[in-house]
């Protein structure tokens, strides 16, 4: 269960915010990742801001990515506000990233 | 709180297409303000043509802009849908075709320019009537809604104004308050439509483009008072003829106005991300612009020249603040529209661009310093009034013009 956990976190990492071009892992975008039946998977999200004009954009994204793999026949995208994004839930990647731009 | 989708995606062809026709007004105002040099650098504002090019300009370019980014903005900035989108595009059509009859008949017979500036009127109305609905329908109102809100007053106030002008020139109507009148509709269409509005939009542009958190947003309210203290001084100024209430109107706009400014450096202060966008870069380097002019204004007003400077003034507020604020949001808000339509759908499913990929950013800087150029000689030949400094600075303005139509249009081949 934590292997699939674990792939579908880093198949995720294919998924960009495209205002920042940086995935939305290395982003600290996802909070957590269930997979509650067999090829069912649950994503709990949030966005770097309340109303970001991308929000259905990226929770599609992630329901595309997910649906996509062949272990999973359907994904359930959450999007919540509580807690609130910060900066400190970047990967070290992430923030090495966003200091490039 | 769980949410599956915010349902707050506006069709993209509505905004696209009060841009679209927007970047046409732009470039026909610019060149008739270029044919008509002569007149401007001489001093003479009150002129037909004149008339026409900056309604062209102020309606036809920076409020249809301004409607279009709306129409996008809104339903993410105050997580409303928009109400009714098909009422969007009636009012697209009714309103584009009263900004081109209106400029039109400035342009040929001003006296017969009250019913294209009724049916203008109707287009703006019918567009506050949306908004109204749309942001009714917020379920909790924030200091956005406040700027936003009363920028719409303010707009509407300018247009019912505008038609008392046109009304006044035709009958006689309220012609002792023409002057009066006159300067209020300015101020309300400026100061009171453009600034609130792109003050409001700032507040959620700014952190969004600097990722920015942890800021506070407790000088908001304040920066809102003391301006909308200025806009009422100068409307009272404007009635009683009173030198102080000038001074001190002007003196408000530009403590409003700095408050803003010092607010927006706090929340750029408090960034994740270092390195900011060349265009975003502008559209912060027109807050700058802004508080120069707010200076200048309260400078002239004290030194009781303001009635002989206000014609530079307004005309660099409009470019120096009002144009390179849109400029600089427009190389954010196009390609987020276009790569919504386009790619929206694809991502998680191949590689899809990054917004800084939708739009030739190389283009930017000397897009930039062609309009900084070319406004500081338009500029320099008020002050001089030499022609071909004129020439010169306002061919300058029109090339960035044509310039940044193109680097619109070519978004929509990626």
């Amino acid at each position: 269960m934590n292997e699939l956990k674990d792939k579908i976190r880093e198949n995720l990492k294919t998924v960009i915010d495209p205002e920042l071009n940086i995935n939305v892992v290395d982003l600290g975008l996802i909070y957590e990742i269930d997979v509650p039946e067999p090829r069912t998977a649950r994503v709990l999200m949030t966005l770097t801001t309340p109303g970001c004009p991308l929000h259905d954009s990226i929770a599609s994204g992630i329901k595309y990515c997910v649906q996509g793999m062949e272990e999973i026949d359907h994904a359930d995208v959450q999007l919540t506000w509580e807690p609130a994004w910060t900066p400190d839930r970047m990967t070290e990647d992430g923030k090495r990233l966003l200091q490039g731009f | 709180m769980f949410q599956q989708s915010s349902g707050n995606e506006t069709n993209i062809k509505l905004p696209f297409s009060f841009i679209g026709f927007s970047m046409l007004a732009l470039v026909l105002s610019q060149l008739l303000i270029l044919l008509n040099g002569d007149l401007l650098v001489s001093g003479i504002f009150r002129l037909p043509a004149i008339w026409s090019a900056a309604h062209l300009f102020v309606l036809g370019w920076a409020l249809m802009v301004a409607m279009g980014s709306m129409y996008q903005l809104v339903p993410v900035a105050f997580l409303t849908p928009i109400w009714n989108e098909r009422f969007g595009f009636w009012q697209l059509a009714v309103t584009v075709a009263g900004i081109i009859s209106f400029a039109g008949a400035l342009y040929f017979r001003p006296q017969d320019a009250m019913i294209p500036g009724l049916l203008t009127l109707l287009g703006i109305l019918m567009f506050i009537f949306q908004m109204f609905m749309t942001l009714q329908s917020q379920a909790k109102p924030n200091i956005l809604t406040l700027f936003v809100g009363t920028a719409l007053f303010s707009l509407l106030a300018t247009i019912s104004l505008g038609i008392t002008l046109v009304m006044s020139m035709k009958t006689g109507f309220a012609s002792e308050y023409y002057q009066a009148i006159f300067k209020t509709h300015i101020l309300l269409g400026t100061v009171g439509w453009f600034s609130l509005l792109i003050f409001g939009f700032s507040y959620k542009m700014v952190p969004m483009f600097s990722l920015s958190h942890g800021y506070s947003m407790k000088p908001a309210p304040f920066v809102f008072a003391i301006y909308v203290v200025g806009i009422f001084l100068l409307i009272f100024s404007f009635m009683t003829g009173s030198h102080l209430l000038e001074v001190s109107g002007t003196f408000f706009l530009l403590a409003g106005f700095l408050t803003f400014s010092w607010h927006v450096k706090k929340i750029i202060d408090k960034r994740v991300k270092k390195k900011l966008d060349r265009p975003f870069m502008f559209a912060l380097f027109a807050i700058g612009c802004g508080a120069l002019i707010h200076l200048a204004a309260l400078a002239a007003s004290a030194a009781n020249l303001f009635s002989t400077m206000a014609g530079p003034i307004i005309l660099l507020y409009l470019i120096a603040w009002i144009a390179f604020s849109i400029i600089g949001y427009l190389y954010k808000i196009v390609p987020f529209l276009w790569w919504t339509h386009k790619y929206s759908k694809e991502i998680g499913k191949k590689k899809v661009p990054a917004l800084k990929d939708m739009m030739d950013e190389k283009l930017a800087l000397p897009l930039f310093l062609i309009f900084t150029a070319g406004t500081i000689l338009l500029l320099l030949s008020f002050t001089v009034k030499l022609m071909p400094i004129f020439y010169i600075g306002q061919g300058l303005i029109v090339i960035g013009t044509v310039l940044f139509s193109y680097i619109i249009a070519k978004v929509i081949t990626i």
